[in-house]
């Protein structure tokens, strides 16, 4: 925490070394957070690659107070959303297309070089609708708390927590059809 | 039946290990930090009098700011010690972009074997003179390895003509290049490798660390090293990198680079690079730029060809008559293996003919035969870093899969250019080659 105060503090004197050091830190996490939310490998480097030109460009007017990690991951969070709306809009993508998506972004060429578990995970959650996907993703894996999802998100808390168990409800039973089979 | 929280564990607790692509990691933090050096001010944001009243208002608040600087001072002497005289590379890089015209002397050798007991060497030394506005001069002293008289040769870019000159006088020879839009483009940007920018663009993008202070000529200096075998860009194959730099620790700017890279070409080599005697926003005449070129010289005008996919589709053509399909993979490694092995009457004619000739006018040959496949391989090395996602088949895809994909790179978001095995090329859309990939996987 302290070290990510200080290379804001940094980052916003004009440092490129912070910058360079914040982009290593946090790169991966941000990229595993837009795959498993996108499960789309392409998609998910578009965006974390605009989030970080985003974050460099606003040294100046960048106003952060907390947390250096869940700032990013916030934004993140945001451009998948957006990211997935717009997806809804041109096209619908059966849940029977998503794997193949992720399977072929396994190439050298590629920025992220995806693991069989993220692959695996990503297919899994993309069976669930967005809005639960997000939740649970955001919850467990980016250690959000539901009020700052409810916030990020601008419904209520109840509904946050709603999808969240019919989100877990609906991964136990897809996790439970896998084990079965 | 898994219980919810057990799943919340499971989720928590999973480690979903991801890797990055180095190459592509360097290419987007120079984005990156050419974005920040665009945006930012070099006013420090803590300095404005509103901050300062706010502090000194409450006793609690000029409490809480003295704890502060105190934490702030001694997390800053440990970044300070990590980074001798805390000079930041990419501050450096962004002050050397903004001269307008430098000098430096350079010395390039390259070691390597002909044949297990026949060592060769070749030196080069030479000058630079650089200009934003006028391009640059560039005199280069090629040594003799067996001690006759070196060749010397002129080699000016002319930015303002479009133009690339290069003569020769121990030949009394000259060739001139006639350049488009996009290759004076990249050639003011310092695209070839001996440029101190673009040296300094490289090590800031791999990992480096500071070796620190030194006394030049009774200068301080801090050195930086990197030793990431990424810094070589893919030319060698496992590659012993160590490459440093020493900055001045008063004015910022380097004062001397030093890269000795050991790989594979071929053979295994070693090519060092020395850069030194800087000179910085020097004052330049434009009459040292234009060349002059005796009467008796002859000349050749060439005009070098764009990085198209025409060109590129030659340069496979070029691979299939030399190899007799397409290589595994298109850099210079894959290339000369797939060479090396060949027996095409292409290739057997082409090892005919520069057998027993020196290592130089052998590469040299090489280099002029396989112009083509040279124009293929700097044609995906910039779809690469354009991040046009590119992707290419050779391993499997032969001139017979006249409808399977061979290569295929983005042209926008919803649509890709591809090759297809017979070499025709057509766009198609993410979902079409979504298809189209499946038959190459198979």
């Amino acid at each position: 925490m302290l070290e990510d105060k200080v290379l804001i503090w940094k980052f916003k004197c004009g440092s490129s070394d912070a910058l360079s050091r914040i982009y290593e830190k946090y790169k991966k996490d941000l990229l595993k957070l837009a795959t498993i939310l996108l499960n789309n490998v392409s998609d998910a480097e578009d965006i974390v690659h605009d989030v970080f030109v985003s974050f460099a460009q606003s040294a100046e007017k960048l106003k952060l107070s907390g947390n250096l990690k869940s700032y990013l991951l916030t934004c993140v969070a945001n451009c998948a959303r957006n990211k997935n709306r717009a997806n809804q809009r041109h096209q619908s993508i059966g849940l029977d297309k998503a794997e193949p998506i992720i399977s072929r972004s396994k190439t050298p060429e590629r920025w992220m070089i995806c693991s069989e578990e993220l692959r695996r995970w990503s297919d899994a959650m993309a069976r669930l609708p967005y809005e639960q996907r997000e939740v649970v993703i955001l919850h467990l894996r980016a250690g959000m708390k539901f009020r700052q999802i409810a916030k990020l998100q601008a419904i209520s808390i109840n509904t946050i927590k709603g999808r969240y168990r019919y989100g877990l409800d609906k991964l136990r039973s897809i996790l439970n059809g896998e084990m079965k089979k | 039946m898994r219980a919810a929280e057990n799943i919340e564990k499971l989720i928590k607790n999973l480690n979903l290990d991801i890797d990055t692509n180095t190459e592509i990691d360097r290419v987007i933090l120079v984005e990156l930090l050419e974005a920040h050096k665009k945006s930012k001010k070099t006013k420090s944001p803590f300095t404005g009098p509103n901050i300062r009243r706010t502090i000194m208002k409450s006793p609690i608040a000029k409490l809480a700011a003295a704890a502060l600087i105190i934490i702030a001072c001694l997390i800053g002497l440990f970044l300070w010690r990590t980074t001798g005289s805390g000079i930041a590379l990419a501050d450096v890089l962004a002050q050397i972009e903004k001269v307008k015209t430098f000098r430096y002397k350079l010395i390039f050798k390259l070691t390597g074997h002909e044949a297990p007991d026949k060592p060769y060497y070749s030196e080069t030394r030479g000058t630079s003179l650089n200009s934003e506005e006028y391009g640059w001069k560039r005199i280069w002293e090629r040594l003799d390895p067996n001690g006759g008289d070196s060749t010397f040769i002129e080699d000016y870019f002319l930015p303002q003509k479009k133009t690339r000159i290069e003569i020769t006088p121990k030949q009394k020879k000259y060739s001139r290049a006639e350049l488009d839009d996009t290759q004076v483009e990249r050639l003011q940007k310092g695209g070839i490798g001996r440029d101190p920018v673009a040296f300094l663009k490289k090590i800031v993008g791999s990992k480096y660390k500071s070796l620190g202070i030194e006394t030049i000529d009774g200068n301080e200096v801090e050195v930086f090293q990197t030793k990431d075998p990424n810094w070589a860009m893919g030319y060698f194959k496992n590659p012993q990198v160590d490459v440093k730099i020493w900055v001045d620790v008063k004015t910022r700017l380097p004062v001397r680079y030093e890269s000795s890279v050991t790989g594979q070409v071929g053979d295994r080599i070693n090519q060092q690079l020395v850069m030194y005697d800087f000179q910085w926003d020097i004052p330049v005449d434009a009459d040292e730029f234009e060349p002059v070129i005796p009467d008796d010289y002859t000349g050749t005008v060439v005009k070098p060809a764009a990085m198209t996919e025409e060109n590129a589709i030659q340069g496979l053509r070029q691979c299939v008559e030399l190899f007799g399909n397409y290589p595994e993979s298109i850099d210079f490694e894959g290339l000369s293996s797939a060479f090396e092995k060949s027996e095409t009457p292409a290739a057997m004619r082409l090892k005919e003919e520069i057998k027993g000739l020196s290592e130089g006018d052998k590469a040299n040959r090489l280099m002029d035969d396989a112009l083509p496949i040279r124009f293929l391989i700097r044609f995906r090395f910039r779809l690469l870093m354009d991040r046009k996602d590119p992707q290419y088949y050779g391993k499997t895809i032969t001139p017979k899969d006249a409808d399977k994909v061979l290569m295929r790179w983005k042209v926008s978001d919803k649509e890709y250019r591809v090759i297809f095995g017979d070499l025709h090329a057509e766009t198609v859309t993410a979902e079409a080659l979504a298809e189209l990939e499946k038959l190459v996987s198979k």
